[in-house]
């Protein structure tokens, strides 16, 4: 695949570029942009390799990519899981070629697909018309994949429904006031998201169509598209056509006419749309729109009586249009039917959920106040002791289901990564196999939520960087088929995520080398193993150069780390050189509750959160040496380590005058420590974080407050805050007496 | 938070007043903005600062921050007596989730009703720095009741700013070792 002749003839030339593009390849991300311009440019270069001398091949493959390029280019912008599918197929493809080429061997087969339009986004290869082939094309259809999108399409579906009636409620609002932005904005976002959405479910023709809303709402967002009640009917249309879309998706969903095409009529809409978009008056197309601006929303509905009539044919579930236009009150009127039976999940504000398990919190404590109390207790009616079991029971049971309600199955995150690696596993043309395990594990919703990045980066990584292609597996007497593990499991009062692959593992060696090469250490220093498998999470790792071959390329990884740390967890790597490489993810259940270590300063209590705690001791006379006398530094583990004194920090007293009348305890945040000098510890305990409320959301001191078992309240420190802190103030502040002295 | 809105709601007609005291005065809340009235319970104070933020309680699982009037109105401290009473107030629009606030009381008296031709503005004292928190006075059998706007007094306690170096002693310690 790499072969390499002295001179440089065109195809050795081509080989490289082609290299070059594969490693842009590797970094392309659906729905994204990123790697566009770069795969454009080196197709560019290879078309003028071509130009001067090539196989026919090699000219017509070029011109497949072009095409496919092309319409993101003229499209979306970015690309489409699809795409980057064919890319990687075709990169596989013209490598061959290319090696051919250079061996003057014979040219592989021309792929068979290639031959027919497979694909939205794949145009005849053969013919030499532009991309916009859109309007000659018949209605495209799409067709659900129920058995392994289920869970997504479901979530799809619940998700559109109110995107639909934010865009349709939107609307009404751009009629009285089509300068609106904000809500012009908001219309955007939700069509954005929604060609997100189904894009990742490969429903083109829904993608296409709100691809082309969204362009239609861009161009209103930079003014130069005025929003004409005209182009609000275009728009209103095209929502209905999503919502058309989305309903029989929802029937699919639950069982109705199950993977049966689904089509709606949306060329002409989506000709509509172009048309407004070059600038002309949507008016000139026959829409039936008489009384122009007396009744907007009522000639929108026509439109849509008119487009529901032509979907009638192909859908038979959805309910007749009425006969006359005038008797359909508004367009929100028609989705209402499906958000019935959508799998009954309620939408709510999270702060009543906070409030509800606030409350159900204090149930707890005054059930257990009213059993504990001496004078009930001294009763002996078997009448009241059996009430009061039955008390007990409920609000045991109430507190369980109140915490539950903010959990969800953490499948949700990793349904989305198989997904993501039978794509990968495509395009590096390797053997992956994804094994998942307790998918069912329950976590908090925005832990979830926020997850997913995370993972992403990580699962990318092992099947990019961690697993070695079959024939190299193969060497090494693996079997081809990779395998990556991705479990969950309940550990240590927390949820532990793993990401493990069999691949060639981390090769400290390098990665060190690495390291002194970007200066991240010196030449000397000395770091143990895992040290060094952490340089790989510290930013500037690798980012300027990419390093395919060095498992672990760096890009994100910091990223990734303080995407986990964000969530309050933590993240550990374990790697065997050759036999692969394990990411565990320790996480806290909820956001809502953490691990503290409750310390004493003066006659207070405080809560530092436990997993921002290295260690704590008491140190010995002598431990704590100043620096220019200014700084108080302790030795940990070899580090010194700035020290605060809690108490006059927090302008409050405290009982240990000298460092070894108290404790130190050890913080860190990222990369940086402190010790924090504090009179005593007091315990761990789990606390439930609650807000301090508006008054103090201006200070940075404080992550929070929880209410402890006595019912008062602790102050939970923001340890970032605390080792974040800069010494300044106290050094501009001790400078001036100590310049007398 | 909405006070312009807020405090024309209350002005304009006759409505009711919690009233309490503060040393020998008394003062007026409108009652639409009490939540509750709770017994004083043990307060964790928050370090770093003003003195009228006396710290955080635990209301039936809602932290929320409870203020001393009488600094605020930077009158002597007393320690809290017999029937000193922590004043719930809701500030902000009912719709949102609301913002709790605590105020520390002497007292609290009763509840009035007060017609706007009953309340007057509130005399000039000439450049007293407190009259800014007065809606107006009124009589009520003889005595007379300050009344509060409490949009007033706590527009500044919805962003209390966070002061840390100017408050931070230097390092005095650290040049003994």
């Amino acid at each position: 695949m790499n072969p390499s002749a002295p001179q440089l003839t065109g195809s050795i030339r081509a080989t490289e570029i082609l290299n070059q593009l594969a490693e842009e390849l590797a970094f392309v991300v659906p729905e994204q942009d990123t790697g566009l311009l770069p795969v454009n440019r080196f197709i560019m270069d290879l078309e003028e390799i071509a130009a001067q001398e090539s196989p026919m091949e090699v000219s017509s493959g070029l011109q497949i990519a072009r095409k496919w390029l092309d319409h993101i280019l003229d499209g979306t912008g970015k690309f489409t899981t699809e795409a980057i599918h064919h890319l990687n197929e075709w990169h596989a493809w013209m490598s061959q070629v290319l090696t051919s080429w250079d061996k003057k061997a014979p040219m592989p087969a021309w792929p068979e697909k290639w031959s027919k339009t497979t694909s939205p986004s794949a145009p005849q290869p053969k013919s030499k018309t532009s991309v916009t082939t859109l309007p000659t094309e018949d209605e495209k259809s799409i067709i659900l994949n129920l058995k392994d999108d289920a869970e997504l399409l479901r979530e799809f579906h619940g998700e559109s429904l109110e995107l639909l009636q934010n865009i349709e409620q939107g609307l009404i609002v751009l009629e009285n006031n089509p300068s609106d932005t904000g809500t012009i904005n908001s219309i955007f976002r939700a069509f954005h998201t929604f060609k997100g959405g189904a894009g990742f479910l490969h429903l083109g023709a829904m993608q296409d169509l709100a691809h082309d809303l969204e362009s239609l709402l861009d161009a209103a967002r930079r003014t130069e598209l005025k929003i004409t009640s005209g182009v609000i009917d275009l728009i209103l249309s095209g929502a209905d056509a999503l919502t058309n879309f989305t309903r029989e998706i929802g029937f699919q969903i639950q069982g109705t006419g199950a993977g049966q095409p689904i089509i709606v009529p949306t060329r002409n809409l989506i000709q509509r749309l172009k048309a407004t978009l070059r600038g002309e008056t949507p008016m000139e197309h026959p829409s039936p729109s008489p009384a122009r601006t007396a009744q907007p929303m009522k000639h929108a509905a026509i439109i849509i009586e008119e487009m529901a009539m032509e979907v009638m044919p192909s859908l038979k579930s959805i309910t007749p249009p009425s006969k006359q236009a005038s008797s359909l009150p508004s367009p929100t009127a028609t989705p209402t039917n499906p958000t019935e039976n959508s799998g009954g999940f309620v939408k709510l504000d999270t702060w009543k959920l906070d409030t509800l398990v606030d409350l159900v919190g204090e149930l707890v404590i005054a059930q257990s106040m009213v059993v504990q109390n001496p004078e009930v207790q001294s009763l002996t009616s078997r009448k009241l002791a059996r009430s009061l079991r039955q008390l007990s029971r409920t609000t045991a049971e109430l507190q369980r289901n109140a915490m539950s309600l903010r959990m969800v199955p953490i499948r949700a995150a990793f349904q989305k990564m198989s997904r993501l690696v039978r794509d990968l596993a495509a395009k590096q043309q390797k053997e992956v196999q994804l094994i998942l395990e307790g998918e069912d594990t329950d976590l908090d919703r925005n832990i979830v939520e926020k997850l997913s990045d995370p993972l992403v980066h990580m699962i990318r990584n092992s099947v990019d960087h961690g697993l070695e292609t079959a024939a190299d597996r193969l060497v090494s007497g693996k079997p081809t088929l990779g395998t990556v593990r991705l479990t969950a499991s309940h550990q240590r009062g927390g949820i532990c995520i793993r990401i493990q692959d069999d691949g060639r593992g981390l090769n400290p060696e390098r990665i060190l080398a690495k390291a002194r090469e970007r200066g991240l250490i010196g030449p000397d220093e000395k770091r143990t193993e895992s040290e060094i498998f952490d340089m790989i999470f510290m930013p500037g790792f690798s980012t300027a150069e990419k390093v395919t071959d060095v498992s672990g390329r760096g890009v994100g990884m910091d990223v990734v780390r303080r995407n986990i740390e964000n969530l309050r967890g933590k993240i550990e790597i374990h790697s065997v050189l050759g036999q692969g490489t394990t990411f565990t993810i320790i996480l806290p259940l909820t956001l809502a509750i953490i691990d503290g270590l409750m310390v004493g300063i003066g006659d207070e209590r405080y809560i530092i959160p436990t997993l921002s705690v290295r260690e704590s001791f008491r140190p010995r006379p002598g431990m704590v040496t100043t620096i220019q006398e200014r700084g108080e530094v302790v030795s940990v583990r070899g580090h010194q380590t700035p020290v605060l004194r809690m108490g006059p920090y927090l302008g409050r007293p405290m009982r240990a005058k000298k460092p070894e009348e108290g404790i130190l305890v050890v913080v860190e945040s990222g990369e940086a420590c402190r010790a924090l000098l504090v009179d005593e510890l007091i315990g761990k305990q789990e606390v439930v974080i609650k807000s301090l409320g508006q008054t103090f959301q201006n200070q940075h001191l404080l992550a929070g407050a929880a209410v402890l078992g006595d019912g008062s309240v602790g102050l939970i420190f923001d340890v970032d805050t605390l080792v974040k802190f800069s010494d300044k103030g106290s050094l501009a502040t001790s400078r001036p007496s100590s310049v007398p002295v | 938070m909405n006070t312009a809105q807020l405090s024309h709601t209350y002005t304009s007609s006759p409505s009711k007043y919690v009233t309490f005291t503060l040393r020998q005065e008394s003062y007026g809340l409108p009652v639409l903005h009490v939540r509750e009235i709770i017994r004083i319970c043990p307060i964790t104070p928050v370090p770093n600062m003003p003195p009228h933020v006396r710290g955080v309680i635990n209301l039936r699982g809602t932290v929320i921050a409870v203020l001393d009037l009488r600094a605020k109105f930077s009158m002597a401290p007393v320690p809290a007596g017999e029937r000193a009473c922590i004043v719930v107030l809701q500030l902000g629009a009912p719709s949102t989730r609301p913002n709790l606030i605590g105020i520390i009381v002497d007292a609290v008296e009763e509840v009035v009703q007060l017609g706007n031709s009953e309340i007057e503005p509130c005399p000039d004292f000439g450049g007293s720095t407190s009259s800014q928190y007065i809606l107006g006075v009124a009589t009520v059998r003889g005595g007379v009741k300050t009344l509060l706007d409490i949009e007033k007094i706590f527009a500044e306690e919805g962003t209390i700013s966070w002061q840390l170096l100017e408050r931070l002693p230097p390092a005095q310690e650290a040049h003994r070792s």
